[in-house]
């Protein structure tokens, strides 16, 4: 790469980025890395509620993607494709821990007919009264009492954009129980922002 | 309002429904329940709102690391599997690879050596000074041959 060029990192768009890093260029990587870390470390950090699992998977994420770099095409943006590594690593060191197993009350709860079937409905106004910042922390802290079985389903559909099959591929289950699970975890979310919101209110 | 009244694959259906993954039949069936039964509509209305909220407000995170050494961490592993990667693929070196195949006979050899001895009428001595030996080790072969003179 010309020598010029290297004064144009801040400025380039990802794709030009991602061309110099396929060349080898280990500052256009470096980057990336600045411009996309916290967005990994999120979605690590929102699957497996634990910083120190997130700080090392979205590193072991970033080690994948420069190793795979060859293979990336722009078939998707470069952030996409770096979040599906970090949630496939994700998705396997939860395998690795066997946390997908019935780990809670609640997961019984859902595979014995499920206990959102009792819950009322709930309406959900994101505007009412919460300042984006608030509301996204609030999120976070409800989505951290979900099941990681629940949270992962919820995760990969609400933020990564992936369909039903697509998930059941990717955890290894049944489109059902994707379903299920899916129900579940926004019929809890949906409560428990509205719970949320009624303690702030009191 | 509960929505404990509809079966769990109405229930289910609604939600496909809100994601738009209904075929064109099954969204129809939905379309029909949700404009005649209010609880439907209220438990679409909540699902698809929740999902939207969620979209809206994905939390965020900060790298709880400085710039410098979170990258630090990054290059260190890419070189550690570079490395890695490079051992792996290199060939292991030939050069007395051979010697594995003699180490069952130099078993037998020590063996057959030590009950020669034993047999012998006297103790056999060898004074300090008389006796030398010398060892070769290769470890990547797994090999240790001592002569003993």
């Amino acid at each position: 790469m010309p020598a010029s060029l290297k004064n144009d990192y801040l400025s380039a768009p990802d794709d030009a980025l991602v061309g110099w890093a396929q060349k080898g260029d280990t500052e256009a990587f470096e980057q990336l890395v600045f411009r996309h870390r916290d967005k990994i470390y999120a979605r690590a950090m929102m699957m497996m509620r634990n910083e120190q699992e997130a700080l090392d998977l979205s590193q072991e994420a970033w080690v994948k993607s420069w190793q795979r770099l060859h293979q990336f095409q722009g078939d998707s943006s470069f952030a996409t494709w770096m979040t599906r590594i970090v949630i496939n690593l994700c998705l396997d060191q939860i395998r690795r821990q066997k946390k997908m197993r019935a780990e809670s009350f609640e997961q019984i709860e859902e595979d014995l007919g499920g206990v959102e079937r009792q819950m009322a409905v709930e309406h959900v106004n994101p505007t009412e009264g919460l300042e984006k910042d608030e509301l996204r922390k609030r999120i976070d802290e409800a989505m951290a009492k979900l099941t990681e079985a629940h949270r992962t389903v919820l995760v990969m559909h609400e933020f990564q954009g992936l369909e039903y099959k697509e998930i059941a591929k990717r955890v290894d289950i049944s489109i059902g129980t994707v379903m299920s699970r899916l129900f579940y975890a926004r019929r809890r979310m949906a409560s428990l922002l509205q719970g949320l919101r009624r303690e702030r209110s009191e | 309002m509960k929505a404990n009244f509809m079966s769990d694959r109405q229930l289910l259906e609604i939600m496909a429904y809100s994601d738009g993954e209904l075929d064109a039949p099954r969204r129809h069936a939905v379309e029909k329940l949700i404009a005649e039964d209010p609880s439907a509509a209220a438990l679409h209305q909540e699902l698809t709102a929740c999902a939207n909220l969620l979209r809206a407000h994905e939390p965020l995170g900060t790298v709880p690391e400085t710039r410098e050494f979170y990258w630090s961490q990054i290059q260190r592993r890419i070189a550690a599997e570079e490395h890695a990667a490079t051992r792996a693929k290199a060939p292991k070196a030939p050069a007395l690879g051979w010697l594995r195949w003699l180490a069952p006979a130099i078993g037998v050899a020590a063996l057959a050596l030590v009950v020669t001895y034993q047999q012998r009428p006297g103790p056999t001595i060898l004074a300090v000074g008389e006796a030398s030996s010398m060892t070769f080790t290769s470890e990547a072969d797994g090999v240790t041959i001592s002569w003993i003179n």
